[in-house]
């Protein structure tokens, strides 16, 4: 008997041919539509968060308590390379780097500019974020006072490899120090503040200059495989200021949690006016055939077998545009995934936002399990009323209806 | 065909209504959210453009590019009195900008020293309105600092303290001074805040070696809609080649363009609705089309053209989208001018935001005749384009086969 119904369905979902492939096409183009812009917003702060992950501070940095307020370098953390150490031979962690920073002014023959020089071991740095990808040109080599400069910085200065430029500062004794550097190599995170003001040079040369004690650092910045090792590293690091990305990111923490919102409400709008659409073919469909389903009923049919068939022609209606949508929509994300979507024509807008020129998307398996739920969903319930009706009407009435 | 477009809107209730629901709904929401993302970006740009930023600057060629002090302009009343006699522009002052250290006792920061002319600069910037402690610049004042706040933080000093500097002069020599810290100020833009201080330009002057010089002018006009005209205007009134004449649209080019950027993926987002509405009120359209072929096809047959069936269904959709329109417009361009007068204050988030440089915590709407206009004219259009296809569809039958269509 199922089986009878389940090809009826079939049949009558489709006997309108042009009206049910308008239904189709709605949701697949709606579904295809909604995933690639949900796929390429996840994707675009994702790829914020792993920059800034990868360029600054990891899943966690942990600094002198008074240093983020006082950003001074008398505040380092005094025995980081010891801890460092320590951190490496717990489990999760992948990768530990020890920075040392201090601000101050660069300056060129014709041009200043405020900047933030950065003491890296850069070996440390390219197993903890591939640091030699960021590498806009030039090469990774702070030898002989070899200086790394930020992209929005070099600009700034006019700066081009082989460039000379001073930076000065106060060391820790609070004496004005300044060194002499050559530009090696431009960088580019897209972390906006590190572009704007950082200068990367060899860690040794920086506690020379700062006269700060060799194992000192003013950052210890972790790669974690597992972020839940952050409350331990909290609970364990007590006379250290243990900040997790979110904590020293909060912008981005904003921007995820109002992306959610978002992506929600766009979620549901779309899958109402969905809902709403299927609705009104499944209720015309129907009222057109409501003499088809006096007749079943006289006949001996059950009014619950009568709602199967009906639910499952919403069903069928509603899992074809699922599929299709699904496709697209995996065919734009993929496409969005390897290509991306070239703004280089808004670049400065990008950077300044802190996203590249070129927008990847991801691919999530909840976008399309949560459609899926959510299509199924307004199908079964676009039935409802229609049922209802039908339910309410005698055999008798139904039977003499003519349309 | 008025008429009985009237009469088929009332007989067919349930279509009509849902296609109104669906219209009315679409237009609220555009110009609602477009004047939302206008008035946002417009405040931004306002707020950026009162604290420093001038809505015009001139330079002298080659400032900007290469730098340095044979690119100052050393004659500053010249070009004063050229901008006195072009009209729209409101205020103008000069600046000299110049980068060195202040050091306190223990503690030094990079800082960009300018000397203004307080007077010029209260009326120019919201510079003296930023001040949140001790006083602001004026006439008379000698060593006097007024400074970011987070810049007193970062060299650890409070109102009164001594600050000393150490920078290069006009000519290149080596200029050092010890400042007394008159008034903090707070503008929200933390870069800002954390790296400028003011002086009064005649003594500044003394120091620089800055008589008569400027880093650059800067320039407040009337209404920022005709600066590109008073752009041109005084370009062409200064010797072209000479000096560069710049608006903010030149001068905060990446600001400018990351609010094409949130533009763009706004209209993005906002076409996902228009899509499904388009569908749905086609899905409809068609359902109302095809379920009246019968009718059609005998009005076909007592003597009406293909022509006269076209228009009568584009009454009928034009009639709907009116009202829905009509009704919509009046209501959604409302809350625009309502939220355009009293911006939405986001009070809980603002200190995160002000961290990142954004000076505004208020959401304002923007309100322009124009700007809505042109939203009603797209749900116009998307309107008739999602009853093409179901005029298309009734096409396909000759009268006698829809007559005889059940």
């Amino acid at each position: 008997m199922y089986r009878l119904i389940f090809k009826l369905s079939f049949k009558n979902a489709f006997l309108r041919l042009s009206r049910t492939l308008l239904v189709i096409v709605m949701i697949a183009v709606s579904m295809s539509m909604m995933l690639s812009i949900e796929g390429l917003y996840d994707g675009m702060t994702k790829a914020m968060v792993n920059r800034d992950k990868r360029s600054d501070c990891g899943e966690v940095s942990m600094y002198n308590k008074a240093y983020r307020s006082s950003r001074a370098v008398r505040d380092t953390i005094s025995n980081a390379d010891i801890i460092a150490k320590e951190l490496l031979k717990k489990r999760g962690v992948s990768s530990v780097v020890l920075r040392l920073k201090a601000d101050g002014l660069s300056s060129t023959a014709r041009k200043s500019a405020f900047s933030t020089i950065i003491g890296i071991d850069p070996q440390a740095e390219e197993k903890f974020g591939k640091f030699s990808d960021f590498l806009e040109s030039g090469r990774v080599d702070l030898s002989k006072n070899g200086v790394l400069v930020g992209s929005e910085l070099a600009k700034k200065l006019k700066l081009k490899l082989g460039s000379k430029l001073i930076f000065s500062s106060q060391d820790i004794h609070g004496e004005i120090t300044a060194a002499a550097l050559r530009v090696r190599g431009i960088i580019e995170t897209n972390n906006v503040v590190l572009d704007k003001s950082a200068l990367y040079i060899d860690a040794k040369k920086l506690y020379g200059l700062l006269g700060v004690a060799k194992g000192s650092a003013t950052q210890i910045a972790l790669r974690l495989d597992n972020e839940s090792l952050i409350k331990t590293l909290k609970k364990e690091f007590k006379n250290l200021d243990v900040k997790s990305f979110l904590e020293l990111y909060p912008m981005i923490k904003q921007m995820q949690e109002m992306m959610k919102v978002f992506n929600s409400i766009t979620f549901f709008i779309v899958m109402l006016v969905v809902f709403i659409g299927i609705m009104g073919v499944m209720y015309v469909s129907i009222l057109e055939r409501i003499r088809e389903f006096g007749i079943m009923r006289s006949i001996g049919m059950s009014y619950s077998l009568i709602r199967t068939q009906i639910v499952t022609e919403a069903l069928f209606v509603g899992l074809s545009g699922y599929i299709i949508g699904a496709l697209i929509g995996y065919g734009m994300l993929y496409y969005l995934q390897v290509y991306g979507l070239d703004l280089s024509a808004f670049a400065a807008g990008l950077e300044s936002f802190g996203y590249s020129s070129i927008l990847h998307a991801t691919i999530k398996v909840s976008y399309f399990s949560a459609t899926f739920f959510a299509i199924i969903t307004a199908s079964l319930l676009s039935v409802v009323l229609p049922l209802r009706k039908l339910k309410n009407m005698s055999i008798v009435d139904v039977t003499k209806v003519v349309i | 065909m008025f008429s009985l477009a009237v009469k088929n809107i009332f007989f067919y209730k349930s279509r009509s209504i849902t296609t109104f629901v669906l219209i009315f709904i679409s237009s609220f929401f555009f110009i609602v959210y477009v004047a939302m993302m206008d008035g946002g970006h417009s405040a931004i740009l306002k707020n950026a453009l009162k604290v420093y930023t001038g809505a015009i600057e001139i330079y002298k060629r080659g400032y900007r590019e290469k730098g340095g002090n044979e690119y100052l302009i050393r004659d500053v009343s010249s070009v004063e009195k050229v901008l006195k006699n072009i009209k729209g522009i409101k205020s103008f002052s000069s600046r000299y900008e110049t980068y060195g250290l202040l050091a306190s006792k223990n503690y030094s920061s990079a800082a960009m020293i300018v000397g203004i002319n307080p007077q010029k600069e209260a009326y120019n910037s919201t510079l003296k309105d930023a001040l949140i402690e001790g006083s602001y610049l004026n006439k008379q004042a000698k060593n006097c600092l007024y400074m970011g706040n987070t810049l007193a933080k970062r060299v650890h000093i409070k109102l009164h303290d001594s600050v000393s500097f150490i920078g290069s002069a006009s000519d290149g020599s080596f200029a050092a001074d010890i400042f007394r810290v008159c008034g903090l100020f707070k503008t929200g833009a933390y870069t800002f805040d954390s790296s400028a201080a003011f002086v009064n330009r005649p003594y500044f002057d003394t120091l620089m070696l800055s008589q008569n010089m400027a880093s650059y002018i800067t320039v407040n006009v009337d209404d920022l809609s005709q600066v590109d005209t008073i752009t041109k205007a005084i370009a062409a009134k200064l010797e072209g080649k000479k000096y560069e004449v710049l608006s903010w649209k030149v001068l905060m080019h990446s600001m400018v363009e990351a609010m094409k950027v949130d533009s763009i993926f706004g209209y993005i987002s906002i076409s996902l609705f228009f899509v499904v509405i388009f569908f749905v009120i086609m899905i409809f359209s068609f359902i109302n089309i095809t379920s009246r072929l019968h009718e059609f096809g005998l009005l076909r047959c007592i003597g009406l053209s293909h022509s006269n069936i076209i228009a009568l269904l584009f009454w009928e959709i034009f009639i709907i989208a009116t009202v829905a329109i009509f009704m919509a417009t009046p209501f959604a361009a409302s809350v625009a001018y309502y939220y355009s007068i009293h911006p939405i204050l986001f009070e809980g988030i603002s200190k995160t935001y002000k961290e990142y440089g954004i000076v505004s915590d208020s959401l304002n709407f923007s309100f322009d005749i124009f700007t809505i206009s042109w939203n009603v004219g797209v749900i116009y259009l998307l309107s008739f384009l999602s009853i093409i296809y179901p005029l298309n569809y009734i096409n396909k039958f000759t009268p006698l086969e829809a007559s005889r269509h059940v």
